[in-house]
């Protein structure tokens, strides 16, 4: 309480000591003013998402096999997702898929986005092109790339002369071309978002650094990466939660074959193939309290940079 | 992005490198080795293929006529024609334009009103427990969409909202919320302080130094959510054919007419109508893509020498 | 001024949402129910578009029946959205469908779900001119659910200008492919290996076509042959080390399969008819030296493939139940729409009669000759879940990641699961 009042007195600054009265009225509006601007959002996402989750969490408590309910089974759903050997078979290439192909991800929309930013002739229509891979409708983008890897009629094979090789017919490679065409696909996503982070860099800092004789590689190391960390924490937040939701590229590539299936085909599997909706419920909530966990800790390192860090550093 | 703690720090670290060694970047007179330029260039071709090859065997392949597109690797082979393209017209593709433009165009526009305002409040106005709400919104986005589409398709059903453009762009607002309000947050949060204060002494109103202040300074981020959630609720194909799976006339968008399209038998896969469909889709949002990225690169902060 | 500003922020916020409301559908949401007789018919496919066959069939059903036309909802082409769909519907028991296009391995669920109409009042009609196995497949029970519209069996194509004769057992045709492959340097046999349906009907025709069964006749007991079962997987198995399948096969749909043949680089290729045509027309080399014939067997004797193809359902929360029913039983037995099905679209019958007119169309006759020996997969409720078990076990087997008689007992345990 006594937390807030003083945030609102420094709120305005020193200008509103000559109007008490009305500041006052402005400031206390200030939390209210809070509230409003969220409320929108938060009612909005609470209308459209808490319903379907609560359903979904409750129907994952029900013996709900095919089409009929069979009543409360407790968390029977939970142990039988969680004994399944295709449970965790599924986690670990969605794991695996998720940090090779984030990371991929964000080294090459780095590099992209720092490309983006320098003034170069072309430069727009290398911006445009670089945005192409990530405007083509995904299921569309998985086909294609199923085609380009597919021994037959065999695009890449034939483009390096590897004759026979099966990409999506073997263990290990059918996961390398789908985080392949993942990493084509969305590393202009992360450019994006670094990029409009690299606009907010002032250029002064740069032209400070360069007078005192930093190479280009300090400038990077020392002024671009500390002031670009929030945006690299957004980008790999959302990719991260993202990937871990992967669906359709392994599904239109592989089907799901040789250890590419990933949680989300699983869940679909049990929601919609084979109903199953007790089962799939579960397992959709596990996925989700999964998912959160690992968004979570994200959050706290962001939040800590900007909501609280702002508050301190005055 | 940058905090004034975090530009302090930086411009201190700068200040702590002592070698001198030439930096190759414009706007200063150096001299580049050939070397440097020579790696540049190739860079960019090396990048430009790699981003544009795909692209490439997309529009050879819905040019080629006949069923044989994919017997044989090369591209550049057999008859081309263009009759992938009159037929995906003949299929009302033109009103599947229309519905994906409208529904992608109002809920971006309904996602960075609603994701301003709570992105300001999340990073300016003081509010309790700002990490548990930012927390709340990821989750908002996080549920596996599959599970939560029987539910929704029921309540939707009873509120008559199936096979209409709001009953899509209500819950793409909803969904697309989450990442706007944290890119938004993160801009907002760079700005410095003193700007609005600035404004706030010279008498605007809160919300007055929001939208003449805060809005223009963060303009790339908000154009970048921007594009992000256009191309987002553009390429969503799950809810689309899930509320509006048929009836272009009505409300069904471009991925789902496309995952619709059938080839000339049974089991045969429509190759040539995709792939020009994809094209035709694709040529839109570059032009979109080009417009946007002017916006988020023309820097109206102080700042606009890059570096 | 700051009042000022704020109710400006309202006004904006109004602005906005009255923006929102009026960007709403054109022409509002469906049709609020039909009025009167017209029916609808939900089916998917190529056939279904606008030019399509099934659109002439509604055509010419509106025309003799003026008080109760049919129009065609269309659906996905994937089965499985169809489905999705048509269940979207079913399970909120709307109106909205009257007949239903069925796949044949769906009977089971619908009618456990009590989403279809019964067919026994007409069942008579239907069983004396309709073949066997699609009556068949049409069966849950004992009860009649769905009248037969069209069905399907696999071919094997194969290359005129390479082999003589087409071979009559399993190891034959890989003897034949691994040579001729070697000679031309091409792959040997293809067809649908890929982890999905798709290969679980593949896997299907070897097993049966070795003698084995999956249930009894009313589908009360297992009567699964881990031994022959075996036998299949390793067939799969062995003929993907001694380079009888062609490269491509274990990631092969349909069309992949159509496109390996129609390049030239496979000898043999297990298909569907449909893709005669698209052979035929398909401007290659290959076009002129193809030819259709029986599957192998094991035993060298008869022949055996997986029968396919489409019912007609009403659909029980249907308006029109009576003349949804004379609807689907007219589609399945008038022999003049029956045979259209063929000569426009290469759709095969189910009624019997149709065959005697086709007999000059390579396909047709070929049909007529295979169709009576066809077997439908069990169309039992859980026939999803037994195809997903069976994918998931039988997959790594041919693969070399797991054993082929283990993974006949896992599919041994999982049938004897359903009926317990």
């Amino acid at each position: 309480m006594t937390a807030t009042t003083e945030a609102e007195e420094r709120g305005p600054g020193p200008g509103s000591s000559g109007r008490p009265a009305k500041a006052r009225r402005k400031e206390m509006s200030e939390t209210t003013l809070g509230r409003v601007f969220v409320a929108p959002a938060i009612v909005l996402m609470a209308l459209v998402a808490l319903f379907p989750v609560m359903y979904a969490f409750v129907i994952s408590l029900q013996a709900y096999s095919g089409r009929l309910n069979e009543g409360f089974a407790g968390f029977d759903n939970y142990v039988t997702g969680l004994t399944d050997e295709r449970f965790w078979t599924s986690l670990q290439f969605t794991l695996v898929f998720t940090v090779t192909s984030v990371a991929a991800e964000f080294l090459i929309g780095l590099g992209f986005a720092l490309l983006m930013n320098q003034a170069f002739r072309g430069r727009g229509i290398t911006r445009a092109a670089i945005l192409i891979p990530w405007v083509i409708p995904t299921v569309i983008a998985a086909q294609m790339w199923f085609f380009m890897f597919n021994v037959t009629p065999g695009f890449i094979n034939s483009l390096f002369g590897l004759g026979d090789f099966n990409w999506l017919g073997q263990s290990g490679w059918a996961a390398f071309a789908i985080i392949f065409a993942d990493v084509w696909k969305t590393a202009p996503f992360v450019a994006l978002l670094l990029l409009a982070g690299l606009q907010t860099i002032p250029g002064d800092v740069y032209e400070g650094a360069r007078v005192d004789g930093a190479t280009m590689f300090q400038r990077f190391w020392y002024i671009t990466m500390p002031l670009l960390k929030p945006a690299i924490l957004v980008a790999l937040l959302f990719r991260t939660v993202e990937a871990l939701r992967v669906y359709d590229l392994p599904q239109v590539m592989t089907g799901g074959a040789f250890n590419t299936e990933s949680l989300s085909i699983l869940v679909q599997q049990y929601v919609v193939r084979t109903p199953d909706p007790g089962l799939g419920s579960a397992l959709s909530t596990i996925t989700f309290i999964l998912i959160l966990a690992i968004g979570l800790v994200f959050v706290k390192l962001l939040g800590k940079d900007l909501v609280i860090g702002e508050q301190d550093s005055k | 992005m940058s905090t004034p703690a975090q530009t302090a720090a930086a411009q201190r670290a700068s200040q702590k490198t002592p070698k001198k060694k030439k930096g190759s970047d414009q706007g200063v007179v150096e001299q580049r080795s050939a070397l440097q330029v020579w790696g540049k260039s190739a860079m960019l071709g090396i990048i430009l293929l790699w981003c544009l090859f795909p692209f490439v065997w997309l529009i050879m392949t819905s040019l080629k006529k006949g069923n044989n597109a994919l017997n044989s690797p090369n591209i550049f082979e057999g008859p081309f024609g263009l009759q992938n393209y009159e037929a995906v017209f003949a299929q009302d593709f033109h009103l599947n334009l229309r519905n994906s433009l409208a529904i992608a165009g109002v809920t971006t526009i309904l996602c960075v009103v609603v994701g301003s305002f709570a992105a300001y409040a999340l990073a300016r106005l003081p509010l309790k427990r700002k990490i548990l709400l930012l927390g709340g919104v990821l989750a908002v986005s996080l549920f596996p969409p599959v599970a939560l589409v029987p539910p929704l398709y029921e309540l939707w059903n009873t509120l008559g909202l199936l096979n209409t453009w709001e009953g899509l762009y209500i819950p793409y607002t909803a969904f697309a919320l989450p990442l706007t309000i944290f890119i938004l947050v993160t801009f907002f949060a760079s700005i410095p302080k003193d700007l609005e204060e600035a404004a706030r002494v010279d008498g605007a109103s809160p919300f007055k130094a929001f939208y003449k202040v805060i809005l223009p300074l963060a303009a790339p981020g908000v154009f970048a959510a921007a594009i992000i959630i256009f191309v987002a609720a553009w390429n969503e194909l799950l809810l689309a054919s899930t509320f509006a799976p048929r009836d272009p006339e009505v409300a069904q968008t471009v991925p789902v007419a496309i995952a619709a399209f059938t080839g000339a038998v049974q089991f045969q896969r429509p190759v040539g109508t995709i792939t020009a469909a994809c094209v035709v889709v694709t040529i839109p949002m570059i032009i979109v893509a080009l417009v946007f990225q002017k916006r988020i690169v023309s820097g109206l902060t102080a700042g606009s020498v890059k570096g | 001024m700051s009042r000022l500003t704020r109710r400006g922020r309202w006004l904006a916020a109004g602005a906005v949402s009255i923006l929102v409301v009026t960007a709403c559908t054109p022409g509002g949401g469906d049709d609020d129910g039909e009025g009167g007789g017209e029916m609808v018919w939900a089916i998917g496919g190529s056939e279904a578009q606008p030019g399509g066959v099934h659109q002439k069939v509604a055509e010419l059903w509106s025309e003799e029946n003026p008080d109760n036309p049919i129009s065609i909802e269309i659906l996905p082409d994937e089965a499985d959205a169809q489905r999705e769909q048509q269940a979207l519907e079913l399970q909120a028991e709307g109106s909205n469908f009257d007949v239903l296009g069925m796949d044949v391995i769906w009977t089971g669920e619908y009618a456990v779900n009590g989403w279809v109409e019964s067919l026994e009042d007409v069942r008579g009609d239907i069983e004396e001119v309709t073949l066997a196995p699609a009556v068949e497949s049409a069966m849950w029970e004992g009860e009649l659910w769905a009248a037969p519209f069209n069905t399907n069996a696999g071919f094997l194509y194969y290359r005129t200008d390479l082999v003589d004769e087409p071979p009559t057992t399993w190891e034959e045709m890989c003897e034949m492919a691994i040579e001729i492959g070697e000679q031309e340097d091409i792959g040997g046999y293809i067809g649908q290996g890929a982890r999905y349906e798709g290969f679980v009907v593949n896997w299907l025709e070897l097993y049966w076509s070795g003698g084995g069964e999956l249930y009894n006749e009313d589908q009360t007991e297992v009567e699964f042959d881990v031994d022959i079962a075996t036998q299949a997987t390793e067939f799969l198995l062995q003929a993907e080390e001694e380079g009888c399948l062609a490269p491509g096969f274990n990631t092969a749909l349909e069309d992949e399969a159509r496109n390996v043949f129609q390049s030239g680089d496979a000898v043999f290729m297990r298909n569907w008819p449909s893709f005669y045509s698209v052979v035929k027309d398909g401007g290659t080399p290959v076009a002129k030296n193809f030819d259709v014939a029986p599957l192998p067997t094991f035993t060298g004797e008869g022949t055996i493939s997986a029968s396919g193809g489409f019912n007609l359902a009403v659909s029980a929360f249907s308006e029109n139940t009576e003349m949804a029913k004379e609807f689907v039983v007219w589609a399945g037995t008038n022999k003049e729409i029956q045979t259209m099905l063929a000569t426009d679209a290469s759709l095969p019958p189910t009624l019997e009669s149709a065959y005697d007119e086709l007999s000059d169309d390579p396909v047709m006759a070929l049909l007529g000759e295979v169709l009576p020996e066809a077997k439908p997969r069990p169309p039992a409720p859980q026939w999803n879940e037994i195809s997903v078990e069976m994918q998931r076990a039988l997959f790594p087997a041919y693969n070399g990641e797991e054993d082929p008689a283990e993974a006949s007992e896992a599919v041994l345990e999982f049938l004897e699961s359903t009926v317990e």
